[in-house]
């Protein structure tokens, strides 16, 4: 992956790279010998959305606010589960069928992983500063709406 | 009065990458009624309804509309659709 960020701390490693994100290899990433469990969630690019046929999206980032709450995001599921974790998301063009977010976790029973997993993809779509352009397979282009992060 | 300029993310960037405000203060809400006054003046009044949900950052803080900014660049959030 072309990691243009990455940020680790003892339990977690977060980053942003340009383009897809690699699948193959996550779970080495989150390997521990005390862990018999590793979960994996990746969001794949998918060819329709609300009826509409789609052959990319455009992933824009700010990317000192996205690794700030990348990294808070790692630390707030690591404090609630006791797990290995990492997370790495695109930015730029990423094709039908590629990934734009990759999400592994580690722990010594199943639940914790799964759950760390399951809340980490759940919190980053509203937590983390990254927008998605839709291209269709015209080339029309649409931003997608989202999550506020006003909370006044 | 002072020039603020407004970095573009997301949808915003149908606007270009950045644009300027004249603000006579740097609250975080004069710089949002100056956007939303720039809005108009684009003859983009549906972005204003995404002004209303979106949210400024300066560096890597994000600002409630009280706060006074101390540099002249303030990024322009939307929603965020990350995933």
């Amino acid at each position: 992956m072309d990691l243009f960020c990455e940020i680790t701390e003892d339990r977690w490693t977060c980053g942003l790279t340009d383009g897809p994100c690699q699948m193959a290899g996550l779970d080495l990433l989150v390997t521990d010998p005390a862990h018999g469990a590793v979960a994996q969630f990746f969001g794949v690019v998918r060819n329709h959305n609300e009826g509409l046929a789609a052959a990319a999206v455009d992933y824009d980032v700010h990317p000192e606010l996205a690794s700030k709450a990348l990294a808070e995001l790692c630390r707030d599921i690591c404090a609630e589960y006791p797990v290995r974790l990492v997370i790495f998301h695109s930015r730029g063009l990423v094709q039908v069928g590629e990934a734009s977010v990759v999400i592994a976790a580690s722990s010594a029973h199943r639940k914790d992983a799964l759950g760390a997993v399951s809340d980490a993809i759940d919190q980053l779509k509203v937590r983390v500063p990254i927008w998605k352009k839709e291209i269709g397979l015209d080339h029309e282009q649409r931003w997608l709406d989202g999550h506020s992060l006003r909370k006044d | 009065m002072i020039t603020v300029s407004v970095q573009c993310l997301g949808i915003f960037r149908e606007l270009g990458d950045h644009f300027d405000v004249d603000v006579e203060s740097g609250s975080v809400l004069a710089i949002r009624e100056a956007v939303s006054a720039h809005l108009i003046k684009q003859n983009r009044p549906d972005l204003d309804n995404v002004l209303r949900r979106s949210i400024f950052a300066e560096g890597d803080e994000l600002l409630k509309d009280h706060i006074v900014i101390e540099s002249s660049t303030v990024s322009l959030l939307p929603p965020v659709a990350g995933g």
